[in-house]
């Protein structure tokens, strides 16, 4: 099983694709920079979308318009962002995928996402079916904690992502 | 000069503290992409809705209103966090043209939001609806999503191009 994980891992890394994100191949010295920038610009979309919707369930700035309307306005720039930063990701993964998958704050990172997911979906089918009943107002604790939890799970994302970075 | 004044800058007791410890850029990196998050969605947000791209929510005074203090709230976490980064490497960020390119790119922004906020806080309806609006919003929106990009572009490439002028 080990075995076979390495040498998948070993596979993938030696993919063109990988080569050139490595800077390995001539001329595409700059891609993993390139790549990288525009991963950060995308995650900042992600990320800022994000938390101004866990704001609002926590009662941070103004209290004008209600949870759904936010919620509408906001979650395509979400997910916009987030299958960029994704798919950018995944390039910048491939590249060094063995040495990643041994980094501490890449599995801690992947790991942050995985439960933001979670909460996430626990929101949606919970506390937000209800929206209607509390829109306009103070949302309920169920609403705050998921806000509370995506937003510090998403600044782990952010924090651990920044560290990858630094360790690898 | 200024390779003068970077070298003093390393020698001082901050930066020594600080280039001791590499876990203190990595964290102040973290909280400048956080704030960079705020600021740069919050620009986006309003330039894409004086564009008229992405659904319609808050009208443009409602954003400006509630925006823009984020907005100045979250450059003022960029510029400290900014800060600790030039204490940490001073010669790797300000012998650098990447760098002075960002700070002009920066001052650039921040003037033309400083503008807009006002034209907007000053006339509010006629910036709402999209047929009244001023002839110039839409250059406003273009030029000043250009810019936030080329800021962060810069900002990523510091790194990247300052090994090419030491």
């Amino acid at each position: 099983m080990r075995a076979a994980a390495a040498a998948l891992l070993q596979t993938i890394q030696s993919w063109p694709i990988a080569a050139a994100v490595r800077g390995d191949l001539a001329g595409s010295e700059w891609l993993f920079p390139i790549i990288e920038t525009l991963h950060v610009l995308a995650l900042t979309l992600m990320f800022g979308s994000i938390a101004m919707l866990d704001l609002r369930l926590l009662g941070f700035g103004r209290r004008s318009g209600a949870v759904s309307a936010l919620a509408r306005e906001l979650l395509p720039w979400t997910w916009t962002a987030w299958c960029a930063a994704a798919a950018l990701g995944t390039l910048l993964f491939i590249s060094r995928a063995e040495s990643y998958v041994h980094n501490f704050q890449f599995r801690m990172k992947l790991l942050c996402m995985a439960v933001a997911f979670l909460n996430m979906l626990i929101f949606q089918f919970g506390a937000f079916r209800q929206v209607a009943s509390w829109d306009h107002g103070r949302p309920p604790a169920a609403a705050r904690l998921a806000g509370m939890l995506s937003l510090m799970l998403w600044l782990g994302v952010v924090f651990f992502g920044r560290w990858v970075g630094f360790t690898s | 000069m200024l390779r003068s004044l970077a070298d003093w800058l390393a020698a001082t007791p901050p930066s020594v503290a600080l280039q001791a410890r590499p876990w203190t850029s990595a964290t102040s990196e973290s909280v400048h992409i956080v704030a960079l998050s705020v600021v740069f969605f919050s620009a986006i947000l309003i330039n894409s809705r004086l564009l008229g791209i992405g659904r319609a929510g808050r009208s443009i005074s409602q954003l400006t209103q509630e925006l823009t203090p984020w907005i100045w709230r979250g450059l003022g976490i960029l510029l400290l966090t900014g800060a600790v980064q030039i204490m940490a490497e001073p010669v790797r960020v300000l012998v650098n043209p990447v760098f002075w390119a960002k700070m002009v790119l920066l001052l650039a922004v921040v003037l033309m939001t400083a503008g807009f906020t006002r034209a907007v806080r000053r006339n509010a309806a006629q910036w709402d609806a999209a047929a009244s609006r001023p002839a110039g919003a839409a250059a406003f929106a273009w030029c000043s999503t250009l810019l936030w990009v080329a800021i962060v572009v810069c900002g990523r490439m510091i790194v990247y191009v300052s090994s090419a002028f030491l």
